[in-house]
């Protein structure tokens, strides 16, 4: 499969702040990419300069084979939806869409206003005085139907309830099956969109911690319980992420290329084992290199996942 | 050049409120200034004119700085280049300039066959009776429009590229060079010298020459501004 | 999808069942993966390697431009590996548990008669 987007030791620096340090990695086409990571990792600073909304320190970007920066055959063909988009304060809703319907080749009006209806967004309302969530279904709108080869969603559903953000889900899904396309989702609900993706990008404190598809990182991160030396037998198989220990009991997160085998293994030392979710595993990743875990550095971690 | 055009009719999305501000307000100010004149008795000193025709400019300063506060991070998050960006709000601007530099022009005329619409009113007669040419006289009215506009564009751009300390740092230069200027010129004594060259100089080239020249200059400046801005 | 295991197993394992309890007939067209993937708010490249793996595997073949359907004798088939992960999936943990709380392989069994009858 072709890259759409190759990303090589890119770094971004502000006044003494490093938003992104060395980062590698490319987009494969047509798939759903998920962009995971704490606030302020640094996941807009990274799409705005694949945007060329924001220029980088060092490295280099190619999109679609070139750099992004004021180049029209590129940005004519990515959809930026971003949670801090602004709009001119004299624009109606259907402003909004008609502007989009000018710029995008590939927009598609019917499904617009199809999208409008389900989000139910009052369509002569001034963009002023719309919610929060209106706002940010707008954005959604204009993200699916502009129908772009490369499709960047941050954050879209600031105010959006757990209705409206299915509704999302399952519309992206719908409209991606029939028109596979690249899209970029990036998020901090994580459990929401875990089954969605199939690729992970998890960055922290501006540096990549993970590269890697969805499927292989399932049940590569384990958690077993029970007593302490055997969970200390189990844990020599693979990377210690985080240990909680009570008594002669302890409970491990393990990362390690655990197929069914293991599973036999952790019965016959006598131990829980559960399977972590990706939010589990965000969360282990992203707090495990504060200190109490074990060699578990940015490289190490990628490394035992290839 | 496509692109440019898009974002040209990007920019009219909003036609009713692109339009209607502009001349809602002048529409205002043309019915106060009627009333007045109106009201008044026949007016024995003949005003060169109101001032009330400043309005319409004034509304389009206001609306090339929204240009940039608010048009330009909204082209870019649609995927829209800043030359084309930059390229699109030229067009619109010298688009919207010569529309209603038109519309003007054609009211002047109107205004001059009715003796200032009867009541003696000259709103929006050009002040200097020097230019005469019609083209130079339709010139007149437009390009202050321009002029006005990339001020408007300068000054946003400057803001948004370096924010409030970029504009506080662009007012302390100019004003010390318009100072300097002013106290240097006062010390050589060559006050009578510069009041002679703008008395030199012909209508057309206050209204239209120099101003189109300021124009062109702050166009250049504000498109190399506008390639490393960020939205 | 709930559990930690690959999702395009999950699919596999939900098809499985289907054709195993008879609602997806052999012969039968099997749902495309871009309905799986929407029934299941999965991704479709997930739902379509849990069909592939199910053509690999003999269990379903590909119609050209029309669609997957159940092979023939597909369910007989999945039937008999199953049993034998019935034992390992089953079984073994059952014994192991009884082990634990010192239930002889004797006492089991009649309690799983008991079970059987109170049904």
């Amino acid at each position: 499969m072709s890259a759409v987007v190759t990303v090589t030791e890119l770094t971004k620096r502000y006044r003494g702040v490093t938003a992104l340090d060395g980062v590698s990695f490319s987009l494969a086409e047509h798939r759903i990419h998920g962009l995971l990571g704490r606030n302020g990792a640094g996941k807009t600073t990274l799409m705005q300069i694949l945007t060329a909304q924001n220029f980088a320190t060092s490295g280099e970007v190619s999109v679609f084979g070139q750099h992004p920066y004021e180049n029209e055959q590129v940005l004519s063909r990515i959809s930026f939806i971003k949670e801090s988009q602004t709009y001119p304060s004299h624009l109606r809703v259907t402003h909004v869409l008609r502007a989009a319907r000018l710029v995008y080749p590939g927009w598609d009006e019917e499904l617009a206003q199809r999208l409008v209806d389900v989000f139910q967004l009052p369509r002569g309302r001034n963009v002023r005085k719309l919610s929060r969530g209106m706002l940010s279904a707008l954005g959604i709108v204009v993200g699916l139907a502009s129908r772009a080869p490369l499709t960047f969603f941050d954050e879209p559903y600031l105010g959006l309830d757990a209705v409206a953000r299915q509704l999302f889900y399952d519309h992206l899904l719908a409209d991606y099956a029939e028109h596979p396309r690249t899209i970029v989702l990036s998020t901090h609900l994580i459990d929401e969109v875990s089954d969605l993706i199939e690729h992970v990008l998890l960055i922290d404190q501006g540096r990549l911690l993970l590269d890697v598809e969805a499927e292989a990182l399932r049940g590569q991160v384990v958690t077993v319980s029970g007593p302490v030396a055997a969970v200390d037998e189990f844990t020599r198989t693979g990377t210690e992420l985080h240990r909680a220990s009570l008594g002669g009991t302890a409970r491990a997160t393990v990362r390690g290329d655990f197929g069914p085998a293991a599973h036999d293994r952790a019965r016959s030392l006598g131990l829980d084992l559960e399977a972590s979710s990706l939010q589990d595993i965000v969360v282990r990743l992203t707090t495990s290199h504060n200190g109490h875990a074990a060699g578990s550095t940015a490289a190490a971690d990628k490394e035992a996942v290839r | 050049m496509n692109r440019a055009l898009t974002v040209a009719r990007l920019q009219f999305v909003g036609w009713r409120s692109v339009v209607g501000w502009p001349w809602g307000i002048l529409a205002l100010s043309f019915s106060i200034n009627l009333a007045l004149f109106s009201a008044m008795n026949e007016n024995d000193d003949f005003e060169p004119t109101t001032g009330g025709l400043m309005s319409i400019y004034v509304v389009m300063f206001v609306a090339s700085i929204n240009a940039i506060t608010q048009e330009f991070p909204f082209a870019l998050g649609l995927g829209v280049s800043r030359r084309s960006f930059y390229l699109g709000n030229v067009i619109h601007f010298a688009g919207q300039a010569i529309s209603y530099a038109a519309v003007l022009y054609l009211l002047a005329v109107i205004e001059e066959a009715t003796d200032g619409w009867g009541v003696n009113l000259r709103f929006f007669g050009v002040p200097f009776p020097l230019v005469e040419h019609p083209v130079l006289r339709f010139l007149a009215f437009a390009i202050p429009f321009l002029l006005l506009g990339f001020i408007g564009i300068a000054i946003a751009l400057v803001f948004k590229r370096w924010g409030v300390n970029g504009l506080l740092m662009l007012s302390t230069v100019a004003l010390a060079a318009i100072g300097g200027l002013v106290v240097l010129a006062t010390w050589r004594g060559w006050w009578s010298a510069i009041g002679g060259w703008f008395a030199d100089q012909p209508g057309w080239a206050l209204l239209v020459g120099w101003p189109a020249l300021l124009t062109l200059l702050l166009a250049g400046l504000s498109y190399l501004t506008i390639r490393r801005a960020t939205p | 999808m709930e559990d930690g295991r690959p999702i395009f197993l999950q699919i596999a394992e939900l098809l499985e069942n289907s054709i195993l309890d008879g609602t997806l007939a052999e012969e039968s067209q099997v749902p495309s993966t871009n309905e799986l993937a929407a029934f299941h708010r999965i991704n479709p490249a997930t739902a379509a390697k849990g069909v592939n793996k199910l053509v690999d595997d003999g269990t379903l073949y590909k119609k050209r431009g029309i669609g997957m359907f159940v092979s023939p004798g597909a369910r007989a088939k999945l039937r008999g590996r199953r049993r034998d992960e019935f034992a390992r999936q089953y079984v073994r943990p059952l014994l192991t548990e009884a082990r634990k709380l010192g239930i002889e392989p004797a006492e089991l069994k009649s309690m799983i008669d008991t079970w059987e009858e109170g049904r």
